[in-house]
């Protein structure tokens, strides 16, 4: 069963054009020009029930558009949509029941109060009893590490904290689809690892499916097993992300180091050497091309190896070369 | 004495540039005309007479709008500080090389010139409707004299309460206190002529007539000995606060100086 | 009977949330009762001199105080944002109100309470205490007007603030429209003509907030009572009729205004 159909999404804004300076004011006011902006352009997709599915895209892509329209807040301009075979914009209130949504940039825990009143108020959004509220909470503050946070006022909650406790209290009513748009957004490190484990770990759990966006490259291949890539409001491309790494994530990059001084005229055919130091070589190579023992036999016989560490291209780097391509065929 | 000066002028222009603004404070003051002219205008009818306790119906018109030109003309100078002092503002700009109070003096003052022209030209047209030919040109004169004592006061009082935001999380509250403090016993709704005797003596103790009666009620009954005596009030007045605020202000800089911002 | 419970929830909440802040709360509630009673001098000084207006004393002006300041109370304490609902959709901060299952113009509206509001809200009710009105069915009918009261300041600025699903940014204009609104609210509107007093009724419904629902309170009458159960209305169901419209055309802040 599928968890989220989309068949030719459409959505596009009038944004009113002004010209700088009060002349352009006035004339706007009075014969205001608009500028048609298409967000989304004709998206189709398939989300199945409790799969984890990444969004990605760069910023303007239409990602926080399609969830937006997905959840109920924004009326598309055309095309149709089902989240759990509710058409959102239409029926909104009783999507909101089965579905958590967690904003990165707009946070829905009370400001100044501590977050266990916002998820005590969430209980009663939701019409949960009390005491299931409560068990809930327990539950959960486990799962996100949150217990000690609760008590504080959210205002005095580091950014980390306070996003394990948006995503907590979006799950409180035990949804069946979480929609998280930008929840790593402003973090660090350890502070998104710590986010995308617990969220892992409660998908898992609960079978909750989930619908992420992001333009961190991490968030996808920590969390999600197949991926769609956006851009200008269309998809751009679509797969499993072992398959994208499969497929784009070919070329390896190798360091080792020796034990004696290498020949600074070292060189191993079809592979590209970026660094020879005295001790050591940097390189990279595709391994379509080149097959990787070819390339290992060379090295092993060129001294005795000390070291070696082998590292894959970054993730957004890939994504950024399907953007160019993309935007080439334009 | 030059950097005040642009300071004024930027003031100026930057008011200019919004229109928007500036449609509203007209209409503004163009309701509020047209109500005071509405509820007196009905008084007058009722009474059945052409004074009262000297004021005419044009009297009580215009001497409205020169009331309100005043008092929708003033910039509130204290939100402007106290907002400094709560986000820490201030720090940095007690360190510029000019007076943090003469600063916001400048920027008001250019401010306020601007907003109060306009809401001059606006209600003297709105009052000449509704009540007929404008006062004498020495009203005039008596008035803009008073005016400059009024606005200083006012200013006096605003920065007071912008800088009451060191020792207090609210000022808001302050601020109400003392705008309906000036609308009664400054005679902004209802002219001190017309106050029983008690209260009018009260008021006159006050530094409140001289920050809105002043101007108005000069305005539109140009009166030589009644300028005289508003003058020197205004004076001590001035004198009194401009000490109050210079004391105020040394304490809070040294609380600055101490606490770091 | 649900909504009902909601709204308890998020009025706990909102107090819950004052309560952070507990001496500014009371300080504010204490210094808005000054504040209305300081500016109540002057209708004591008015008919200390004239005692009375086209019907309209001392104390019927006292009953207008009292239900005008009631119902703004009501309105900012307890749906406090009624007043920044059209900063709250040009923001684009209904997101978070659509993404919850429940009513979204009741939710946003009692989201927020304006601590000063409770100020107003005792001073509107001692005021009417003092008017000599305070009897049994004064009372029923000074409730009835504070009602009526709420419902024209709450439907009047959720029908200027929905503008901005149209126009955009319309904060200045329902400021204007406020302060418009609550000017001439503590005005009688026998204190106008015909052309005025017509307006006062439908553009800038003033009268049914303030001066309606004091001369109802003072006398039963039909004309009074038919205005005053059909004003609000009309203004309730035409601001949920607009929002719901505008609603489908809310673009969660997504469109930025272009300059070129």
């Amino acid at each position: 069963m599928s968890s989220i159909e989309v068949t030719n999404l459409q959505k596009t804004f009038q944004t009113k054009r002004k010209a700088a300076g009060m002349r352009g004011s006035l004339r706007a006011l009075f014969k205001p020009e608009y500028n048609t902006v298409e967000a989304v352009r004709g998206l189709s997709f398939q989300m199945e029930a409790g799969e984890l599915l990444g969004f990605i895209g760069p910023n303007g892509a239409g990602k926080s558009t399609t969830i937006k329209i997905l959840t109920g807040i924004l009326h598309p301009t055309s095309g149709d949509a089902k989240v759990l075979g509710f058409v959102p914009w239409k029926e909104r209130q009783k999507l909101a029941y089965h579905i958590g949504t967690v904003f990165g940039q707009r946070p829905q825990l009370w400001y100044h109060l501590p977050a266990i009143d916002t998820f005590m108020l969430f209980g009663k959004i939701y019409e949960l009893d009390d005491c299931e509220t409560k068990k809930r909470i327990s539950f959960l503050s486990e799962a996100f590490e949150i217990r000690d946070l609760l008590e504080t006022p959210v205002r005095k909650l580091s950014l980390g904290q306070r996003m394990r406790c948006e995503v907590a209290a979006s799950l409180l009513h035990r949804p069946k689809l979480l929609l998280l748009d930008e929840p790593s957004i402003g973090l660090d490190v350890v502070a998104k690892q710590h986010i995308r484990d617990a969220i892992r770990t409660m998908s898992q759990e609960e079978k909750v499916g989930v619908l992420l966006t992001s333009h961190d490259a991490g968030d996808l291949e920590a969390l999600c097993r197949r991926v769609i890539i956006i851009n200008h409001g269309q998809i751009v491309y679509e797969d499993k992300v072992s398959n994208l790494k499969r497929k784009f994530l070919t070329r390896k990059m190798v360091e080792v180091r020796y034990a004696e001084e290498v020949p600074p005229t070292f060189s191993i055919d079809g592979v590209e050497i970026l660094k020879v130091g005295s001790y050591g070589v940097k390189l990279r190579f595709d391994t379509t091309k080149t097959p990787v023992d070819a390339v290992m036999a060379h090295l092993s016989q060129a001294g005795e190896l000390v070291d070696i560490t082998v590292s894959d291209p970054p993730l957004e780097e890939v994504i950024a070369k399907i953007y160019t391509a993309n935007s080439v065929v334009e | 004495m030059k950097k005040y000066l642009s300071i004024l002028t930027m003031q100026i222009i930057n008011n200019i540039a919004y229109p928007g603004d500036f449609l509203g404070r007209s209409i503004s003051i163009a309701t509020f005309i047209f109500i005071f002219a509405g509820l007196w205008g009905t008084t007058f009818t009722i009474a059945n007479t052409d004074a009262i306790n000297g004021l005419t119906f044009p009297n009580m018109v215009w001497y409205f709008m020169m009331a309100e030109t005043l008092e929708l003309g003033r910039p509130r100078i204290n939100r402007t500080i106290s907002e400094q002092v709560k986000n820490g503002e201030v720090a940095y700009i007690l360190n510029k090389p000019y007076n943090f109070l003469l600063y916001h003096f400048s920027a008001g003052l250019g401010d306020g010139a601007v907003r109060m022209t306009l809401n001059l030209i606006v209600g003297s047209i709105v009052a000449w409707i509704l009540a007929g030919a404008p006062p004498a040109p020495l009203g005039w004169l008596m008035a803009f004299v008073t005016l400059i004592g009024a606005w200083i006061l006012h200013f006096c009082f605003m920065a007071l309460i912008g800088l009451a935001a060191f020792v207090v999380e609210e000022t808001n509250s302050f601020e109400l206190i003392y705008q309906k403090l000036v609308f009664i016993l400054g005679g902004f709704l209802f002219p001190l002529d017309m106050f029983p005797t008690w209260l009018q003596n009260i008021a006159y103790a006050l530094p409140f007539p001289y920050m809105m009666y002043a101007p108005a009620r000069l305005f539109v009954k140009p009166d030589v000995d009644l300028f005289w005596r508003m003058l020197g009030g205004q004076a001590i007045w001035v004198t009194v606060f401009v000490f109050i605020l210079a004391f105020v202000y040394q304490r809070s800089e040294k609380y600055l100086t101490v606490n770091g911002g | 009977m649900r909504q009902v419970k909601f709204i308890f929830a998020l009025w706990k909440a909102n107090l819950q949330a004052a309560m952070e802040f507990r001496a500014a709360f009371f300080t504010q509630i204490i210094f808005m009762m000054i504040n209305n009673g300081v500016y109540f001098i002057f209708w004591i000084l008015y008919f200390d001199k004239f005692n009375a207006v086209r019907g309209w004393d001392i104390n019927t002006m006292m009953l207008l105080f009292g239900i005008t300041a009631s119902a703004w109370g009501i309105g900012a304490f307890f749906f406090g944002n009624f007043i920044s609902l059209a900063e709250v959709i040009v923001g684009g901060r209904l997101d978070y109100y659509l993404s919850l299952p429940r009513p979204v113009l009741l939710h946003v509206l009692a989201s927020k309470s304006i601590g000063s509001g409770m100020g107003d809200l005792i001073y509107g009710i001692g005021s009417f205490m003092l008017s000599g009105y305070f009897t049994p069915d004064g009372t029923l009918r000074f409730l009835l007007g504070v009602f009526a009261g709420v419902c024209i300041f709450i439907g009047f600025l959720v029908i200027v603030q929905s503008l901005s699903f149209w126009l955009g940014n319309t904060v200045a204009l329902s400021q204007f429209a406020l302060s418009a609104l609550l000017t001439f609210s503590l005005y009688p509107s026998v204190l106008f003509d015909a052309t005025t007093k017509f307006i006062l009724l439908t553009l800038i419904p003033a009268a049914l907030i303030g001066t309606i629902p004091a001369e109802f309170v003072r006398e039963f009458s039909w004309q009074s009572a038919i205005q005053m159960v059909s004003g609000p209305l009309v203004f309730l169901f035409l601001s949920i009729f607009i929002f719901k419209l505008g609603l489908k055309r809310y673009e969660s802040g997504s469109a930025i205004q272009v300059e070129v």
